[in-house]
């Protein structure tokens, strides 16, 4: 029986803010007031660091949303690097925009206000406040073909998983603070489990439109699955990170359940909602109908701008794991 | 759009134009899809030339450009 008491056991305590405060000083406070947003980012925090700090856990990072064009890239490889992501499971448009800036492109600071028939005639493209030139995605694409073309000679019409070609293309780049880049170095698998819809479909089309139809780059969607199956049974235990939401972190959730395993630790920061029934937006509770995270996991969903919570939550992370902390890669 | 830049048959008017150098030059999808050199003057034009509705500010900027700075 729960009496009125036990609902009255923790007081919200007021932020108290200095000028010199770190970031995990802040987030903190958020714990201490425990409430709304504050308190699911402080407990976003904990989870992560448990999931890190657990040697036996393979970290997956589920990545969906415009999260690489509006600045997250850099922080990405880094995490890759650290091997605080043993795992990366991608839209394609985040890897495309990822190669972008590997191949000398750039995004830029816009606007939402911006009347987008004149981008258009200017030959410019809107992700909400960023801009992309098209001549940066024509760069990429024509790069990209070359590269498809060279990787297809080498493999001779054998069929690559999308993990596979991630690491064919991280293999041909230079760019440290490239993500595809950092996973080639650091043996971290990539997944795009909806690589088609992106422009990898574009560069694909026009690739085979070049080749003859015999030598074109083939890309098997269903070899991934036991690429991934295979990660998920030799890992102990098995954490997840998700921006966003969509087929990433679904394709991470249902790894889990297909080796009988369920998640251990979950992360998921995202702006969208439970109601209209759509995965990105489901409760991890949810999630545990389904056999995907475990009942008793360490787990929270923090809704909000991912491109502001996540930041947060890995730069308070980092300060509490120290510059010497040393994880070795998982499974 | 100016009616010149309507008129002639350009890389800049033709539906398988992109940006690539801003305004002055254009990858052409078409021609690369066919094994040859992508990247040409706005100015240009081929045996694959489509017409398409000039919406983009390219060509006009190049054509602007080009009256400015006659070689």
């Amino acid at each position: 029986m729960v009496e009125r008491q036990d609902f009255l056991n923790i007081p919200v305590v007021h932020m108290k803010l200095n000028s010199n405060m770190t970031v995990d000083q802040l987030i903190q406070q958020f714990k201490k007031s425990g409430s709304f947003g504050a308190g699911r980012l402080a407990s976003a925090c904990d989870v992560f660091e448990d999931m890190v700090r657990d040697k036996n856990c393979t970290v997956f990072l589920a990545l969906a949303g415009a999260m690489v064009p509006a600045g997250l890239r850099t922080t990405i490889a880094d995490l890759i690097r650290k091997r605080l992501i043993d795992a990366l499971v991608s839209t394609g448009a985040n890897m495309v925009h990822d190669l972008i800036e590997a191949l000398g492109g750039r995004h830029y600071q816009g606007s939402w206000l911006v009347d987008d028939y004149l981008l258009y005639k200017y030959h410019i493209y809107r992700i909400y406040d960023v801009f992309v030139p098209e001549e940066d995605f024509v760069k990429t694409d024509q790069a990209l073909i070359d590269m498809f073309e060279e990787i297809a000679s080498k493999k001779e019409g054998k069929p690559l998983s999308t993990n596979e070609l991630m690491s064919e293309i991280g293999k041909r780049l230079k760019d440290p603070n490239s993500i595809v880049r950092s996973a080639y170095e650091s043996r971290v698998p990539i997944f795009l489990p909806a690589m088609r819809d992106s422009e990898f479909a574009y560069i694909h089309r026009v690739h085979q439109k070049r080749s003859i139809k015999e030598s074109s780059l083939l890309v098997d969607a269903f070899k991934e699955v036991p690429e991934l199956l295979d990660i998920t049974s030799r890992s102990e235990r098995l954490g997840m990170v998700v921006l966003g939401g969509g087929v990433p972190r679904n394709s991470v959730q249902h790894a889990a359940l297909m080796t009988g395993k369920g998640l251990d630790y979950a992360v998921i920061l995202t702006t969208d909602r439970p109601e209209p029934g759509g995965l990105s937006g489901s409760t991890i509770e949810e999630t545990i109908s389904w056999g995907k995270v475990k009942q008793k996991a360490n787990k929270v969903m923090a809704i909000g701008d991912a491109l502001i919570s996540f930041p947060l939550m890995t730069a308070a992370v980092l300060e509490r794991l120290g510059p010497g902390f040393h994880r070795k890669g998982n499974p | 759009m100016p009616k010149k830049a309507e008129e002639k048959r350009m890389c800049g008017n033709c539906r398988y134009h992109n940006a690539y150098e801003y305004p002055d030059k254009v990858f052409c999808f078409a021609r690369f899809s066919n094994r040859e050199k992508p990247v040409v003057s706005i100015f240009d034009s081929c045996n694959e030339w489509e017409s398409k509705l000039q919406e983009c500010y390219c060509l006009e900027e190049a054509l602007a450009k080009r009256d400015k700075n006659p070689k």
